[in-house]
């Protein structure tokens, strides 16, 4: 019985010394969180002229892209996404032509 | 197995249920018609394994059983039979034609080989008016494709949503849209793609004393029950393209002309235009209120001019001739408007003043 008294305070010590090693770290856990929020904050926030940069590479590269799909439907491939790729063999096709209409 | 019944009660059976006989099958009890007498009524029941078809006939049974005759043979025989009772008794696996004086020994399958059509107990369930059915699939069945690369384009999309019933069906070169309403179906909501070749048998055998037909669904599989004829057919897998966004919002040209004068001309263009070399390819020059069709081949050439009426610029286009004569045939009055928005765009037609049908047609690159 005694042996299982002495048992039970080893792990109640073992539990205080686990408590108190989390507690010393809650302060390094504070600070991480707070460096990430502010390196989030950093990243939103680019210069207008940077953003201005980004949009008009984006539309650039969706012209680009509209270009290359109205030439390959012109090859007379599918550009619509039942059968992209594959060749039109019984002519145009619905699908590809309002796809390319709606870009 | 014995009955006894008229040819006409045969033939009506036979006729019906031999669409959905199989040609092709590897399993040759699918070329057979699986004839059940029971309680004195003789059901006729046939399947492709797509298609399945049930009819049901009222007859003097003397002793209950069933059997699975060879469909086409039998067929023959039924037609040939002269006008009288007819006798069938089943001896093993012989069945034995009687009339006047004479008999007819039909070595048959074993009906336990036949597979039984399922039938769809915990469907959901609703109703439609007959004609409405039949027009509706009388106006879209046509624009599906045949071939069976792209099994999608093969089926008509039937899509339900409470009050509203559309149907779409397209090959990818034209599309055919229909919407109706319906009464009472409040909380109905059903999407499914039905095999064209369904939707035609159906077509075919809806008589127009049959006022409703009654429409069970599962998840793979629906059926249609009107009349005595009761046909299963099995629901077609994948994901309807989305056809709202082929559907030009606006357009250049709007013309209004009369679908008789409109099919006539085509017609008689498409006989010049059948030389295979052009493709069946006419082209429509619309200008100053006149809608030309001229065509030019080897075999000869044609002028039509048509009155029209017409709003913004003029336009030229070419369309597959059978394509617009498709649409002609199935229109239901006298004046359609067509939209075109230059000769590379689908041309729009409807019925004048009818919102409820659309055939959208994508125009030919033509030399």
């Amino acid at each position: 019985m005694r042996q299982l008294t002495q048992a039970f305070l080893e792990v109640e010590e073992k539990l205080i010394s686990l408590l108190e090693e989390v507690r010393s770290l809650m302060p390094y856990v504070q600070s991480l969180e707070d460096e990430n929020l502010r390196l989030k904050r950093e990243s939103c926030a680019l210069p207008e002229k940077e953003t201005e940069r980004v949009i008009a590479n984006a539309a650039r590269i969706e012209g680009v892209a509209h270009d290359n799909l109205v030439r390959l439907y012109k090859d007379g491939f599918h550009v619509c996404h039942l059968y992209f790729g594959q060749p039109m063999e019984a002519g145009a096709c619905l699908f590809c032509a309002g796809f390319l209409r709606r870009e | 197995m014995k009955i006894l019944c008229s040819k006409d009660i045969l033939q009506t059976g036979v006729n019906t249920v031999q669409r959905a006989v199989s040609n092709k099958s590897t399993l040759p009890v699918l070329q057979g018609i699986l004839l059940k007498a029971e309680k004195q009524t003789l059901t006729f029941c046939a399947t492709d394994l797509e298609i399945g078809i049930r009819c049901e006939v009222a007859a003097e049974i003397t002793e209950e059983g069933s059997t699975v005759v060879p469909a086409k043979l039998f067929s023959e025989i039924v037609r040939k039979l002269p006008d009288t009772i007819i006798s069938l008794d089943l001896n093993d696996d012989v069945l034995i034609i009687k009339y006047f004086q004479a008999e007819i020994s039909l070595k048959n399958y074993d009906p336990q080989e036949f597979p039984l059509l399922p039938d769809l107990d915990d469907a959901r369930f609703f109703t439609l008016p007959t004609a409405l059915l039949k027009n509706m699939i009388r106006q879209t069945a046509f624009a599906c494709a045949t071939e069976e690369t792209r099994p999608i384009f093969t089926g008509v999309l039937l899509n339900i949503d409470g009050h509203t019933i559309k149907m779409v069906g397209t090959d990818t070169h034209r599309l055919a849209y229909r919407i109706a309403e319906i009464p009472n179906q409040d909380e109905l909501q059903f999407n499914g793609l039905i095999p064209s070749k369904t939707l035609s048998e159906i077509y075919k055998l809806i008589r127009d004393e049959d006022e409703f037909v009654n429409i069970n669904f599962s998840d793979s599989q629906i059926s249609f029950q009107f009349g005595s004829i009761n046909m299963i057919s099995r629901l077609i897998d994948g994901q309807f393209p989305n056809y709202n966004q082929v559907i030009p919002k606006s357009c250049d040209t709007k013309i209004y002309v009369s679908v008789d004068s409109l099919l006539d001309s085509v017609e008689r263009a498409a006989l010049i235009a059948r030389d295979n070399s052009y493709a069946n390819i006419i082209r429509l020059a619309i200008s100053n209120r006149i809608l030309k069709i001229n065509k030019v081949t080897e075999i000869g050439k044609i002028n039509e001019k048509l009155d029209i009426k017409m709003e913004g610029k003029d336009t030229l286009i070419s369309f597959n001739a059978k394509f617009l004569i498709d649409v002609l045939k199935i229109i239901d009055c006298e004046d359609i408007v067509m939209e075109f928005s230059g000769s590379f765009s689908p041309g729009i037609i409807r019925p004048l003043n009818d919102s409820n049908y659309l055939y959208l047609l994508l125009p030919v690159r033509a030399t």
